[in-house]
């Protein structure tokens, strides 16, 4: 029996996105259509933020759409991700300041449905940020606080996971920490996991497969030992 | 042409330089401090106060008076950024909050000093008369309208050709590559404020002789100021020119049309209109955004 | 069970002591009246204090135009109660409705904006309603103000009559109305929309992402802040039996501001405080006006620079630091 083409779970079709004279994505496609652990690396100015942000609707494209399983989502409001499945973390981390631990993680989940606050503590546990559970989210280390906003992106169970940089500014003993988090997360509930990162021994080791962007388009992708021997790549981070 | 309607345009000409004083004021403070500093009407009054105060008792001389008051507001303004709000810059709301205090305390310092009673400022050019065709004007109201052009046309060749001008003019377009390139921004800061409380001080020390100095007579400038400023656009110094100076003729206008109770609502309702259709006004620039 | 009890009783006890003896309150004041009437003032300005701490205080919006929809409410109640020959708890009703529903309205305009612009709008919007008050002769009586706002009638239980003529009477209405505003107000703290809107407060942005359609929320906000106005409003101009556009003026609208932040904004007691502090503490000084409002110029001042939290804030720490 000929089988429809699978729906890919998340595609970008030639996304276009200028500020000002600034050309963050010129005709950015990208296509996933299995879960996985996918790290999404380039230099500076690649435009995988953007991406994201075009994705989750932060802002919208000049030209070119995102679907999510099929359905269109260009431009959709950011209020709607939940309900598609989809979750994203912030570059410069963003959680609530004056709620706890607790209350942070509560939050998302009291939108839509309960709060089971049994899994909230799990979580926190996982990521040893249970003691603080009642602290508020200002009184954390910026490392704990990553911690904290990731784990709040997971506590929703989501289909769709985008971090942006979770790595950044974590100390070598809560990157272990948070690299043992997402197995566990992917092992539980295998999604998407879509991750920006520059901390190169951080995502190689997390990562099944690379997306490499530069200067706004995808530039190449594959297993991680691939494209670390692929010319093209070395030649975009050296040239 | 409808009777009377060149004698409006000349009064809405003469009202709106009033309100391209305060406009300008207020967007070179919002252009190099991205805060709208509310308490500008009232410094407005503090400027007529003290030149009434400076002419009655000190000078006989009105330009003196004048040049003096706004020397006096332009330590004021000073001072008030230093104290208030650059403890407080990166925190919008709080100096907005802050800005409103301070209108409440110097506007009843002015009322428990001089008496809620206004006062009457006289001077030579109200009492004369100019002809303009069959039209009859007051002298001093075409010298309001004098002074605020060569005002305009000054501060235009400071921001573009001089030195400091052109350090406004980089650090309100970013902070951040005006202090790589060595700008001193707490300096332009400080010039900033007191050239925008200089100009509020001469708006007032014009206004005064017209009608009456009282201390609620920067009120209605500072919201029609901020109505050409949002019709102008937000970031634009031409921009708060050409708004502030429409606000005053389309207002002055309006009163050929339409009961003179509901003068003021023109310049409300201009607020509202410009903001839902096209917000970022005139010429808008697009200020980094306040996310 | 039985110690679930005994707590519950202590906290009813705590709660309810302290609002026994504010009831009878003209019995302890008898030899004051003047005393009853600050204290009924500021009672009413609390409410529409109330209401702008759910917006301000709770959900980060800084309207600079709220006294307006205490004037919808007060002006709606006016037209139903004289012209209508309305009952005054059928306009009370009606006028709350009717300032809600002009926040919600106006809010959905307003909302569309953010920080300084959302400011300028409300500006802008408190001016227009304010100048609709003054002009609109037919309806609102004009600059020179509506007279002939009647009081409640009496509350009547068979033989027994309760009029609210009489200022201890009005007081106890003005003090019910109060702690209606402070219930309501509670609740919506301490509600799911209430943590919605603390998040909002806190990062828009980020509450978004995590599922709040904030336009919504704000403007719901935004609707109940005016709507409590509005029931301060008829209770204010039913007091004085008289509404005047001056009350509800942009000069008010900043006073408000005023109480709410020096009070403590985002503090279930800030606005109580403010208001006590902006109405009691000059009449009991005696001071001249001008004088009151230069200090509380530069109270605000003096607050936003080196206590944001206002005084709720401030009695909030320093409990904390005696429990220590």
């Amino acid at each position: 029996m000929e089988a429809i083409a699978p729906m890919s779970l998340l595609e970008a079709r030639a996304v276009e996105k200028r500020y000002g004279g600034v050309v963050a994505l010129a005709g950015c496609s990208v296509v996933i259509e299995r879960p996985g652990i996918y790290g999404l690396i380039g230099p500076n100015g690649a435009g995988k933020t953007t991406l994201f942000d075009v994705i989750t609707g932060a802002t919208l494209p000049d030209a070119g759409s995102v679907g999510i399983e099929g359905r269109d989502i260009t431009g959709l409001a950011p209020y709607r991700l939940k309900s598609i499945g989809v979750s994203r973390t912030f570059q410069e981390c963003r959680v609530f300041p004056q709620f706890t631990c607790l209350e942070n993680l509560l939050f998302a989940l009291q939108l839509h449905g309960g709060g089971k606050a049994k899994e909230a503590h799990r979580m926190l546990e996982l990521v040893n940020l249970h003691g603080s559970a009642h602290e508020p989210a200002s009184s954390l280390s910026f490392g704990q606080r990553r911690l904290l906003e990731i784990v709040g992106t997971f506590i929703v169970q989501p289909k769709f996971l985008l971090l942006d940089e979770p790595a950044s500014g974590v100390n070598p003993v809560l990157l272990e920490t948070l690299a043992d988090f997402l197995r566990t997360m992917y092992r539980e509930r295998p999604g998407v996991f879509l991750i920006v990162e520059h901390n190169m021994q951080f995502i190689m080791q997390l990562a099944n497969e690379l997306i490499v962007m530069h200067q706004g388009v995808v530039l190449d992708r594959g297993a991680p030992a691939a494209i670390q021997a692929s010319p093209r790549v070395i030649e975009a981070y050296l040239g | 042409m409808p009777e009377g309607l060149l004698e409006q345009v000349i009064n809405g000409l003469m009202m709106g330089s009033i309100y391209v004083l305060v406009a300008l004021g207020m967007v070179l403070i919002y252009g190099v401090m991205h805060v709208l500093n509310f308490a500008h009407g009232v410094l407005l009054a503090v400027g007529a106060y003290v030149s009434h105060l400076l002419l009655s008792r000190i000078t006989g001389s009105y330009v003196l008076a004048v040049v003096l008051s706004m020397a006096v507001l332009a330590v004021i303004g000073v001072a008030l950024e230093h104290a208030v709000f650059r403890p407080l810059r990166g925190n919008l709301r709080n100096q907005v909050i802050a800005s409103l205090g301070l209108i409440l305390a110097i506007e009843n310092t002015v009322m428990w000093i001089w008496g809620p009673n206004a006062l009457q400022m006289k001077i030579p050019s109200t009492q004369s008369i100019v002809a303009l065709g069959e039209l009859r004007f007051n002298l001093h109201l075409l010298v309001v309208i004098g002074v605020t052009l060569s005002v305009v046309l000054a501060l235009f060749l400071f921001l573009r050709f001089t030195k400091l001008g052109t350090a406004i003019r980089a650090t309100s377009q970013s902070a951040e590559a005006a202090l790589v390139v060595g700008i001193p921004v707490e300096r332009v800061h400080r010039l900033t404020f007191a050239l925008s409380t200089a100009l509020a001080a001469l708006g007032g020390a014009l206004l005064g002789p017209l009608f009456l100095v009282f201390p609620a007579m920067g009120d209605e400038p500072l919201v029609k100021g901020l109505a050409g400023i949002i019709l102008g656009g937000m970031g634009s110094v031409p921009g708060a020119v050409i708004g502030a100076l429409a606000i005053g003729v389309v207002e002055a206008v309006s009163t050929l049309y339409f009961p003179t109770d509901y003068r003021d609502s023109v310049a409300f309702m201009m607020i509202v209109l410009v903001l839902l259709v096209r917000p970022q006004g005139l010429f808008g620039v697009r200020v980094r955004g306040e996310d | 069970m039985k110690t679930d009890w005994r707590k519950s009783g202590a906290i009813l006890g705590l709660i309810l002591g302290p609002v026994g003896i504010l009831y009878c309150l003209p019995f302890l004041v008898s030899g004051q009246p003047y005393l009853l009437h600050v204290i009924a003032l500021s009672c009413l300005y609390a409410i529409p204090a109330i209401g702008l701490n759910v917006m301000l205080g709770y959900t980060g919006l800084v309207s600079l135009g709220h006294m307006a929809f205490a004037g919808i409410g007060a002006y709606t109640a006016a037209v139903l109660m004289v012209d209508a020959k309305l009952g005054f708890w059928s306009a009370l009703a009606a006028a709350t409705l009717a300032a809600g529903a002009a926040g919600f309205a106006v809010g959905a305009i307003c909302l569309r904006f953010r920080s300084h612009y959302f400011m300028i709008v409300t500006l802008a919007f408190g001016l227009l309603l304010h100048s609709v008050m003054n002009n609109w002769d037919a309806v609102t009586r004009g600059a020179a103000g509506f007279p002939g706002i009647p009081r409640p009638a009496p509350l009547a239980l068979g033989e027994w009559a309760y009029p609210f003529g009489p200022l201890p009477n009005f007081y106890r209405l003005a003090l019910t109305g109060l702690l209606v505003a402070f219930a309501f107000q509670w609740l919506i703290v301490n509600s799911k929309f209430g943590r919605v809107l603390a998040a909002i407060r806190q990062d828009e942005k980020l509450a978004a992402f995590k599922g709040a359609n904030t336009m919504l929320y704000k403007t719901t906000a935004f609707a109940i802040g005016s709507a409590i106005a509005g029931f301060g409003g008829v209770l204010f101009v039913s007091f004085l039996r008289a509404a005047s556009p001056d009350a509800f003026s942009l000069a008010e609208s900043i006073n408000m501001v005023l109480i709410v932040i020096i009070g403590g904004a985002g503090y279930l007691a800030g606005p109580i405080l403010g208001a006590l502090l902006y109405i009691g503490v000059p009449e009991y000084l005696r001071a001249a006006n001008e004088l009151r409002l230069v200090l509380f110029g530069a109270l605000l001042v003096l607050i936003t620079l080196f206590a944001p939290q206002g005084l709720a804030g401030l009695l909030e720490r320093g409990w904390r630091r005696l429990r220590r």
